[in-house]
């Protein structure tokens, strides 16, 4: 037990000794395990919703269309109804497809015939407002959000102005912008959205030249998982005939849904990946930066007894308790994050849908994973020093490099001193370098994506907005995740590599370099690597884009390619600037004195 | 040096002057000092007192007194209690610190002054001691007697600075 | 240079750290005049301002009230980047702790400076080979300094710290971490860089290294309280310093 305190208390006084260390931590294993999250959830995440939203709305197992609304038709779907097997019905109803008109933009329309009272089956659930009455129209919830339709405001239909009374959710129709399904003709289809209205509100719907209208009924069967093949059943086919009927199961609807995500789903595995492999190196840089230190510490404890399993203890469970803290932080991320990708229309119920057992278990296992995998190799290093050489820290011999160091006297003052600051610790501009490869890796995957032309939905440019959209701002979130934490990365390695070299950098200073010097050579040191790191980054983007490619993809521009890589110069020099120059000003004397002790 | 001279006259008879010779090598810069007659002053006392006996060396008639010197059995019993012996001078401080506490009794002068004014002495004496070490080469037997001198100035004057600590502290205490 | 032929002057110089209760003043008004060529040794108990003294000397600290000429230059108020090319060329600084650059041989050390006041490659190797030598240490050239003793690292900081002719050389405790031996080897240094007309300004605790100085400051809370000259006072003989009985 008092050794259980012992180790909490010593983590406990690291954590509070170096307080942004263990928040750079935090952040980064937090992005990667959210992006991982994210990614690992995605994957029937909308089927779930769609579930869920079938439930809550008594979904139809089957919906049965046939075109027009004459005798032949309401009678063969009113014969379905008896077909063994049929629990339930609703309808037919008749459903028109037009264009609407909400706040100037038009798109196309299903304007479904609705009881006020609906059936056993399909029965909307109103997110807010109330069900249709005479003279007022309930839109979708996918169609209100893309339209930026609310309660109160009006919408045009056939030349008249409806006032929306409700916004509405169903598993009856494909959320926007599918709702058309397969349209009036039985063939591909504009995208459009849903309304609901009365009755008595279709009359100018009838009378409209550029209208057509299809008659469906909703059916509830004994057994939803046969649906898919429900139409080849004898008794269905016996009472359709060769009339003209399209039946579409539940199952088709779900997976027209979740559609919309197909575009996105590699774009966040990649990029948690990216951020993954970003989080080891920021990890990484921490655990080298602070190995020094805790070679020192570890000497300390072995000198007061401590057994090398304690020692052990005290340095792992400093990284692994952040680690899992991170994880959880990153699933909460994830779950806040999701409901916004997975329902990008919003026309399904958004209850939680938490990550599933196997996305915990893979994101605890890279968080645990990063952080064992980085602080490992400084412990084992740390516990195999002996205690004294541990105590005068002569474990971190530095190495000679004479080459280089002979290279840098031939260079400018700063260029000298950021030369002998990579030749101090080449690990870390290595580092470097993988840290912006793998942001410039994105920003070209991000480039690539950009530079596709359009396409998609001939007559509704609304719904390819939105799709594109949804693509776009899934990889600029991942974008921003990505450069969000590369910034950090560097920041923390300029400032790992400014503390390193402290005592350095107080020398070069009584031997008059200026801070000015100083600051500009922590910030040559960070940028010599950063040239072929973006440089390695553009090929690499290019080739993670590839399995996603088809021969008509378009490429960015070389032009876009370079100016990205170039670019990462100006911003890695801006991001050093400020760590550096803080370092770079600290009292040389107060320094040497701290060394001397 | 009485003793010192014996100890040499163990092994072998030898003249007076390599004897003095032998004794300057010894003491190195220390040595130069030393001055020529005292070595046979102390001769004369140790042939008086039966340690050693003298013969005076023939064939030089223009050196007359070139005398060989030979140890007696009782010198060469007193050479050996001399090796036993095991007396150490002691550290003559008693003096000074009795001149500071009557001192600041009597009110006759400030001790700290007192201290000073030593420490200055001291310093001096330091320095021509580490100036005499830095000459000699590192290997060399005569050096350690400086480092000795110089060490043991050291020691006194830490004890001055820490006679000026108390004295500065509290100017009436006896 | 000053028309009086002092590198440093000093005037009424104050120094404080912390502040209210905490306020320290580590150097309480002092005047000091360093003539060229002179061997200054600063003696005091730790904690005494010494070491302050020595920093504000070397435009490493800013006094907070006073005035500090080096070389006919008044360098308490000029700017941060004047202070280091001030360090550059007209100060050397030597440390207890030595301070060498862990992952530079000791050649490298001493070129450092040379290249860092812009000296060509060429040059910087010529200077650092020629103190090198002159310092006994032409055979550790090539070592890193964890490869050297104390002695010869110490030797080495030094070789770094003329290595670009310094109006002035502050020490601070330079053999605060050595042996005997060691300390012996550095205080033949400095003797050697005397004989060379160098000004030397040690602050130490080893009353040996002070006695080597032509001038002994004792310093006590911040103020001199002692000033002795010891070149010329003493006799250069060395009778009165052992008593051999006949």
């Amino acid at each position: 037990m008092g050794r259980v305190l012992l180790i909490f208390r010593l983590v406990l006084a690291d954590v509070r000794r170096h307080p942004t260390q263990a928040v750079i931590l935090l952040i980064s294993i937090t992005a990667a395990t959210a992006m991982l999250g994210l990614g690992g959830s995605l994957h029937g995440a909308t089927q779930a919703l769609y579930q869920k939203t079938r439930a809550a709305t008594a979904g139809p197992d089957v919906v049965a269309f046939a075109p027009g609304t004459g005798r032949t038709a309401i009678k063969t779907l009113t014969s379905l109804e008896h077909v063994p097997g049929v629990l339930t019905h609703s309808g037919p109803y008749r459903e028109y497809y037009t264009k609407l008109t909400a706040h100037g933009s038009t798109g196309a329309a299903v304007a479904q015939v609705a009881d006020m009272t609906p059936g056993p089956v399909d029965r909307p659930l109103v997110t807010s407002g109330h069900w249709i009455r005479p003279g007022g129209v309930v839109v979708e919830r996918g169609f209100a959000t893309a339209l930026g339709v609310h309660v109160g405001d009006h919408v045009t239909v056939a030349g008249r102005s409806l006032p929306v009374v409700g916004i509405a959710v169903t598993a009856a129709h494909a959320v926007y912008p599918w709702a058309p399904g397969i349209g009036p003709g039985g063939g591909p289809s504009d995208g459009g959205g849903l309304i609901w209205l009365n009755e008595r509100d279709t009359r100018a719907l009838e009378s409209a030249a550029d209208t057509s209208v299809t008659s469906f009924i909703d059916l509830k069967l004994r057994d939803p998982g046969t649906a898919l093949a429900w139409h080849r059943n004898p008794a269905v086919t016996s009472a359709i005939g060769d009339r003209w009927v399209n039946v579409r199961a539940w199952q088709l609807i779900a997976e027209q849904d979740s559609l919309m995500l197909k575009g996105s789903q590699p774009i966040l595995v990649i990029g948690s990946w990216l951020l993954a492999f970003l989080a080891i190196a920021g990890v990484a840089t921490l655990a080298a930066g602070r190995a020094a230190r805790q070679t020192r510490r570890v000497g300390l404890l072995k000198a007061v007894g401590a057994t090398p399993g304690l020692i052990a203890a005290v340095l792992l469970t400093e990284y692994l308790t952040l680690a899992l803290l991170a994880d959880a932080l990153g699933l909460i991320t994830a779950r806040l994050i999701q409901p916004a990708i997975i329902n990008p229309s919003a026309g399904l119920i958004t209850t939680a849908t938490g990550p599933t057992g196997t996305t915990i278990a893979v994101t605890t296992v890279v968080a645990l994973g990063v952080a064992a995998l980085t602080s490992l190799g400084p412990v084992v290093r740390a516990l195999r020093t002996e205690t004294v050489a541990a105590l005068a820290d002569t474990a971190h011999r530095p190495q000679h490099r004479a080459h280089l160091t002979r290279l840098s006297a031939l260079l400018p003052t700063p260029l000298l001193l950021g030369l002998r600051l990579i030749a101090r610790r080449p690990g870390r501009a290595v580092l470097h370098a993988c840290d912006t490869a793998a942001t410039l890796t994105t920003i070209t995957g991000l480039l690539m994506i950009y530079a596709q032309p359009a396409k998609g939905y001939p007559g509704s440019s609304m719904a390819n907005h939105l799709r594109d959209a949804q693509e776009h701002h899934v990889i600029l979130a991942v974008t921003a995740a990505l450069v969000a934490l590369a910034a950090i990365n560097t920041v923390t390695i300029t400032w790992t590599t400014a503390q390193d070299a402290r005592p350095t950098m107080a020398i070069a200073r009584t031997l008059g370099a200026t801070p000015g010097q100083i600051t500009a050579g922590l910030s040559a040191a960070q940028l010599l690597p950063t040239l072929p790191g973006a440089l390695a980054g553009i090929p690499l983007g290019i080739i993670l884009c590839l399995p996603f490619s088809t021969a008509n993809t378009t490429w960015p521009p070389a032009w876009s390619l370079l100016g990205a890589a170039l670019a990462a110069l100006p911003a890695t020099a801006a991001l050093t600037a400020v760590p550096a120059r803080v370092a770079a000003h600290r009292s040389v004397a107060h320094t040497l004195s701290a060394e001397a002790t | 040096m009485q003793d010192a001279l014996l100890a040499m006259l163990a092994k072998e008879p030898s003249y007076g002057y390599h004897l003095r010779t032998r004794l300057r090598r010894a003491l190195g810069p220390l040595g130069e000092s030393m001055n020529a007659g005292q070595v046979y002053v102390a001769l004369t006392r140790l042939e008086k007192a039966g340690l050693i006996v003298s013969e005076r060396a023939d064939g030089l008639p223009e050196r007359p007194d070139r005398k060989m010197y030979a140890l007696t059995p009782a010198g060469q019993q007193r050479v050996a209690a001399w090796l036993a012996e095991v007396s150490w001078p002691k550290p003559d401080l008693a003096d000074f610190h009795l001149k500071l506490t009557t001192a600041a009794a009597a009110r006759l002068a400030d001790p700290v002054e007192l201290v000073a004014a030593q420490r200055r002495e001291l310093m001096r004496r330091l320095r021509d001691a580490q100036h005499a070490a830095l000459a000699e080469p590192d290997d060399s037997t005569a050096g350690l007697l400086l480092e000795g001198v110089v060490l043991r100035l050291q020691a006194d004057l830490r004890w001055l600075a820490a006679c000026e600590r108390a004295w500065s502290g509290d100017e009436n205490r006896i | 240079m000053d028309e009086s032929g002092d590198v440093l002057r000093v005037r009424d110089l104050y120094k404080e750290h912390g502040h209210h209760e905490s306020l320290v003043r580590a150097v309480d008004g002092i005047d000091l005049d360093v003539p060229t060529g002179q061997m200054l040794a600063v003696m005091g108990p730790s904690g005494c301002g010494k070491s302050t003294l020595l920093h504000l000397l070397g435009g490493l600290e800013r006094p907070t009230d006073g005035e500090v000429w080096l070389a006919g230059r008044r360098i308490d108020t000029i700017s941060e980047r004047g202070l280091a090319r001030l360090r550059r060329r007209a100060v050397g600084f030597v440390f207890q702790a030595f301070h060498l650059v862990e992952e530079l041989s000791a050649a490298e050390n001493v070129e450092l400076p040379v290249l860092l006041a812009g000296g060509s490659p060429r040059a910087a190797r010529r200077r650092a080979a020629l103190l090198l030598e002159r310092f006994g240490l032409a055979d550790r050239a090539r070592h890193l300094p964890w490869q050297l003793s104390g002695g010869q690292r110490q030797r080495v900081a030094i070789a770094r710290a003329v290595a670009n002719r310094p109006h002035v050389l502050l020490a601070d405790e330079p053999t605060g971490n050595l042996d005997t031996t060691a300390t012996l080897d550095v205080l033949r240094v400095f003797e050697d860089l005397r004989a060379a007309g160098q000004t030397l300004v040690i602050v130490t605790h080893d009353e040996r290294v002070a006695a080597t100085a032509d001038r002994l400051i004792s310093m006590r809370d911040g103020m001199f309280v002692d000033d002795t000259r010891l070149a010329g006072s003493t006799t250069g003989r060395l009778d009165g310093l052992i008593r051999l009985e006949d």
